[in-house]
């Protein structure tokens, strides 16, 4: 083997009731590789997700961390290893201020740092997780926003918490989905320059629709279709295949 | 939002209290502390981790029956009683926790309420060889140095200090990064899972405090009623401290204090005027649910934000 692969999965399937979401991909991301999804709507690139990250398990396969089995590995546990996700809809926690989002992913569970003294009976506002917090922010450019109610932060600057949040849990392969939708222009500009400007310490796959904007930002495109992976290879020359033009555009 | 006087809470609870000695009979005035230590208790599970039970008074039974049945049978010692009270009223949380915290909604407060029956019957009927059923029992303590159950005034300063102490514990714990990660699972416990959290384990501890807690308040009432009946584990009482927390404002132990005193004040008081009291509680309930959605706390600090023009939000 060439290089070493950091998530892997072996022939999943994903059915519910019937319906197949995902059928039989094997899948190999490298360490250190930045890999593209792409595929229409409804082709199972979020389910695939969930199946990596552990939302639910698959109905057939295997799923590889690092050569280990983890297809029955609790999300939680994952988290631990450093698989990382964001979600389609950004998730962020509306109830709690924009630094509080960031505390539990900051105190990080399984680290010993902050764990056994100071998870239960400290001031989780404290500077040592302040300054942490205010790091993580300023990583994503959100420094002046720390004490704002979350719910008051526009899509664009959700979008750029909940990728803050990712990154202070330190992945070791950090998985996007579609990570500018619902963003405008400027803001889809900024998220991109964010992730180019840190994708290099991390395995990355990103799930996008248009794939004019992942071209520059991955090395290597597979695309989805109706849950199969149906072509693979460098992002340029798959967009070219008549195939994917043809479940793409309707046209080959 | 910032409060000036939050450093001197504690010293304000104890205050407050004191003002009202003047107004109420002392025992009754014990009677409105023990009930914030439980309204406490519920507003840990209710306000900050958003599950609404419909059983907490089965945690309150269960440090009342446990603290009383120590003192007949073990040793008479109070402090030994009640450290036996709240152990036993918090695994009672362990045991069933499991069960009950996979659940949400619903679910999760019928099942509450399902054990909270069970509870009853067992000392109403099962047991009533050794709860004498129906009537209860006495539960008799011994004197400790100079703490003296029987002693009105002492088990006022008793309280009043484990109410200060169960509100100081809370309010490290509520402020911890254990009090965000239970915020957490109240708005998006499959979020707080993918930052690497077994909510489960979490959700458990939370309860089993919850319960211990409940189970300190019920021990303490016995002592100052110095007798326990099944209306200490009676489902049907279990309305009282969750329109207390409503009351007060669901997710602040400010609220919470508030809350059960204001509840207190409302049921002893408001029955000697008005025949169908509940009846005006519901109304109060109905425009607390729909209107003031934040309690009297959530109110007042809304309103004290709105005044210095939403500074502190900025």
């Amino acid at each position: 083997m060439p290089e070493s692969a950091i998530l892997e999965t072996r022939g999943v399937s994903k059915k519910f009731d019937g319906f197949v979401a995902v059928s039989g991909v094997s899948y190999r991301l490298s360490e250190g590789e930045a890999a593209g999804i792409i595929g229409p709507n409804g082709a199972g690139k979020t389910t695939f997700f969930n199946l990596l990250t552990g939302m639910f398990p698959p109905t057939e396969g295997t799923v590889l961390f690092r050569g280990e089995d983890i297809t029955r590995c609790p999300a939680h546990e994952r988290v631990g290893r450093g698989v990382i996700r964001t979600f389609q809809l950004v998730s962020v926690f509306d109830q709690l201020s924009v630094r509080e989002n960031l505390v539990l992913s900051v105190v990080r569970p399984g680290d010993g740092r902050n764990r056994k003294r100071g998870f239960f009976f400290s001031d989780a506002a404290r500077p040592e997780i302040s300054d942490a917090c205010g790091e993580a922010l300023a990583l994503v450019g959100l420094e002046g926003k720390a004490s704002r109610a979350t719910s008051s932060l526009s899509y664009g600057d959700k979008r750029k918490l909940e990728i803050a949040l990712a990154l202070s849990l330190r992945p070791a392969v950090l998985l996007l989905d579609e990570p500018f939708a619902g963003l405008s222009d400027a803001e889809i500009g900024e998220v991109l320059e964010l992730v180019h400007r840190v994708k290099a310490s991390f395995s990355l796959v990103i799930i996008e629709h248009k794939i004019s904007r992942i071209v520059d930002l991955v090395s290597r495109l597979s695309v989805m279709h109706e849950g199969k992976l149906i072509a693979e290879g460098d992002p340029k020359k798959v967009i070219e295949e008549p195939l994917v033009r043809q479940v793409y555009w309707g046209r080959a | 939002m910032k409060i000036p006087w939050k450093k001197y809470d504690c010293l304000l609870i104890v205050a407050g209290f004191l003002l009202l000695l003047p107004f109420l009979k002392i025992q009754r005035t014990t009677d409105f502390i023990i009930f914030c230590v439980f309204v406490l208790s519920y507003d840990l599970l209710y306000g900050y981790m958003g599950r609404l039970s419909f059983g907490p008074m089965l945690f309150l039974g269960a440090g009342a029956y446990a603290v009383t049945l120590f003192s007949e049978h073990l040793s008479p010692n109070p402090f030994l009683a009640l450290s036996f009270a709240v152990v036993a009223a918090a695994a009672v949380g362990a045991l069933i926790g499991p069960i009950i915290v996979r659940t949400t909604g619903a679910a999760f407060a019928l099942i509450n309420l399902a054990f909270n029956q069970i509870g009853h019957f067992l000392v109403l009927i099962a047991f009533a060889k050794y709860t004498g059923g129906e009537d209860g029992m006495s539960a008799h303590f011994s004197k400790v140095g100079f703490f003296d159950v029987q002693d009105r005034t002492m088990i006022f300063v008793f309280s009043l200090f484990c109410l200060v102490l169960a509100f100081y514990l809370l309010k490290r714990l509520t402020s911890s990064p254990f009090g965000i990660l239970l915020r957490t699972i109240k708005e998006n416990e499959t979020r707080a899972r993918f930052l690497g959290y077994d909510t489960f384990l979490y959700k458990w501890g939370a309860f089993v405090i919850s319960g211990g807690l409940a189970g300190f308040a019920g021990a303490l009432s016995i002592m100052n009623y110095g007798y326990v009946t099944p209306s200490f584990i009676d489902p049907h009482r279990n309305v009282e401290v969750i329109f207390a927390v409503l009351i007060g404002g669901a997710g602040n132990l400010y609220g919470a204090i508030i809350g059960g005193v204001a509840y207190m004040v409302v049921s002893n008081y408001l029955a000697t005027y008005i025949a169908r009291w509940e009846m005006f509680l519901g109304i109060g309930l109905l425009l607390l649910v729909f209107r003031f959605r934040t309690g009297v706390w959530g109110a007042v600090t809304g309103l004290l934000a709105s005044r210095r023009g939403e500074a502190e939000t900025r």
